[in-house]
């Protein structure tokens, strides 16, 4: 298997916004993503798993900052070509009420084929929000940015880009298990009439356990 | 000049008391001289001015006993004893403290004086003077008299409630001193408000009865004391228990949660072959299942133990704080200070 690095599937920035038990937390995960191009010849479809993990710190009762490493392989469906993926982020939340929170990010990720090789960089600003059910175990989280800025080698600046995801996180004891579903889409500047357009979602499960 | 005319007849105004003090003093000062100088004959007509009714001027109580007293050393002095005796019983009636300094009057005079004592049963108790008593190391005294032996009983009660606390008990000749601690019969400090201590006396030789008393109010001068931390309420503690309506409002929950992930897979894939929705639909399954075994759950089995548990630690954590607090308040009580001061008669208190 030409497995490759890390990767970006899970969108699950999750590790800054769930919730920090302690001063440290550290969440591995794992991911099934899914990635659809379209670039004037069709919708080219790859699937694969992706792990990694996500580490918190708590700056102060307000703050987080957590940092990803996500490796993985997306196998092409019928002709498109396998390819392996690799991200890290580094995000930093700020909880501005008990149930919303703002996040601001950077991320690079590459895609590497057997025929080249391409990165990623995005700068995310977005918002979580949570509500709890009742006895506070579980809650529901929803998450939305946008990436104003994204940085792709040899494609133009995408117009449109944003990330969402939502998903349930069970505390248990003093883990939280997490699982969301998480989409990010780029809609690129149409050239000679072809606009190109691109997605990533992923199923993400997480275990977060917090550092003694 | 207006100021000039107001000081003016203030002065006129002033005049008349000042001068009928001074009237009474002078007859005094010179009656005490012509005594010393042994001019009995002489003193005698300034002494009887002075305690008769038709004396114009203002006489002070000290100063009406005192020109007694001395009618009676002079009439002792000249050998009319009964008159001596009746004068000198209307001095001690008068102020049961009087005394006649030994040192300064004839073994005649001091034998008339008694012999008057003897007749006349008169107790006192002298005004409190202001004080102030830290009760654990020092004591009110109160001073009462009995001009011949007598059955007394001191008794201290607050002004209209209570049951009197007896100070004293028993023979009584003369003048003494009676310290209290500032307690009550519960043996519990006694608290601010006015006081009246009672002197009632039984003559043990004439059998006549006699009885005094004076007021005064008592405060308590403490540090400020600590308020404990109040109960904790509802809005304070954490919901021990789920209610059915939250209960019920998980299923929404779950379902909010599931119609998102629904939306964004819906929403973004439509361009891109958008039916294959796999991952979003697990999500909202597992959120909409999450809802409705929530509901269940929690409708069944409503207790909340984290929350019990931070509860308790939260009322532990009150409890510990007011411990503390009372055990400093009673420090504070403990060192409680008595401002003791006359009053002039019942009355609310300070």
């Amino acid at each position: 298997m030409r497995a490759a690095a890390v990767i970006a599937g899970a969108l699950f920035l999750g590790g800054g916004r769930a919730l920090a038990q302690g001063a440290f937390t550290i969440a591995p995960l794992v991911s099934l993503a899914g990635h659809r191009v379209d670039a004037g010849f069709g919708v080219e479809r790859s699937l694969g798993p992706i792990i990694g993990g996500v580490g918190t710190v708590r700056l102060g009762p307000r703050f987080v900052l957590a940092v990803r490493a996500l490796g993985g392989s997306l196998f092409g469906a019928r002709g498109v070509l396998d390819r392996d993926v690799g991200e890290l982020g580094v995000e930093g939340s700020v909880a501005i009420g008990p149930w919303l929170s703002l996040q601001a990010g950077v991320t690079r990720r590459a895609y590497a084929t057997r025929v080249g090789r391409q990165t990623w960089t995005t700068v995310a600003a977005g918002a979580t929000a949570r509500v709890a059910f009742a006895g506070t175990m579980i809650q529901g989280v929803g998450h939305a940015a946008l990436l104003p800025v994204v940085s792709v080698t040899g494609l133009p600046d995408p117009g449109v880009a944003f990330r969402a995801a939502t998903g349930l996180e069970y505390r248990i004891r003093a883990a939280t298990l997490g699982v969301e579903y998480s989409l990010e889409r780029y809609d690129f500047p149409v050239i000679q009439g072809v606009r190109r357009l691109e997605q990533l979602t992923a199923l993400t499960l997480l275990l977060k356990l917090p550092l003694p | 000049m207006r100021r000039l005319v107001w000081a003016a007849l203030l002065a006129v105004g002033a005049a008349p008391a000042l001068a009928a003090q001074g009237s009474t003093e002078e007859l005094l000062v010179q009656a005490h001289q012509f005594y010393e100088r042994l001019e009995v004959e002489r003193a005698l007509p300034l002494l009887r001015q002075i305690v008769s009714p038709n004396w114009p001027f203002e006489v002070t109580a000290a100063q009406r006993v005192d020109a007694y007293k001395y009618l009676g050393a002079c009439l002792a002095l000249a050998g009319k004893r009964d008159s001596a005796v009746l004068y000198f019983r209307a001095a001690i009636e008068r102020d049961p403290f009087t005394e006649l300094d030994g040192s300064r009057f004839t073994p005649a005079q001091l034998a008339t004086f008694d012999e008057a004592r003897r007749r006349t049963l008169a107790v006192a108790v002298r005004p409190v003077e202001p004080a102030r008593v830290d009760p654990r190391t020092t004591r009110v005294t109160f001073t009462v008299v009995a001009t011949h032996a007598a059955l007394v009983d001191v008794k201290l009660s607050a002004v209209g409630a209570g049951t009197p606390l007896v100070l004293f008990q028993g023979t009584l000749e003369g003048v003494r001193e009676i310290a209290w601690d500032g307690l009550l019969g519960n043996r519990r400090l006694a608290p601010p408000g006015r006081y009246t201590l009672a002197v009632a006396g039984r003559s043990r030789v004439t059998g006549a009865s006699e009885s005094a008393r004076v007021y005064f109010d008592l405060r308590h001068e403490v540090a400020a004391l600590e308020d404990t931390l109040a109960d904790l309420d509802r809005r304070v503690l954490l919901p021990e228990r789920v209610s059915p309506e939250a209960a019920r409002r998980d299923i929404a929950k779950g379902l909010g949660v599931a119609a998102a992930a629904l939306l964004i897979a819906g929403g973004a894939n439509g361009d891109l072959g958008g039916s294959e929705r796999g991952a979003a639909d697990v999500v909202a399954a597992t959120a909409a299942a999450t809802g409705v075994v929530a509901f269940l759950v929690h409708r069944r089995h409503g207790a909340i133990p984290e929350n019990v548990v931070a509860n308790a630690r939260r009322r532990a954590q009150r409890d510990s704080v007011n411990a503390g607090v009372r055990a400093r308040n009673a420090d504070r009580i403990a060192a409680t200070v008595l401002l003791v001061s006359p009053a002039a008669g019942e009355g609310a208190g300070p």
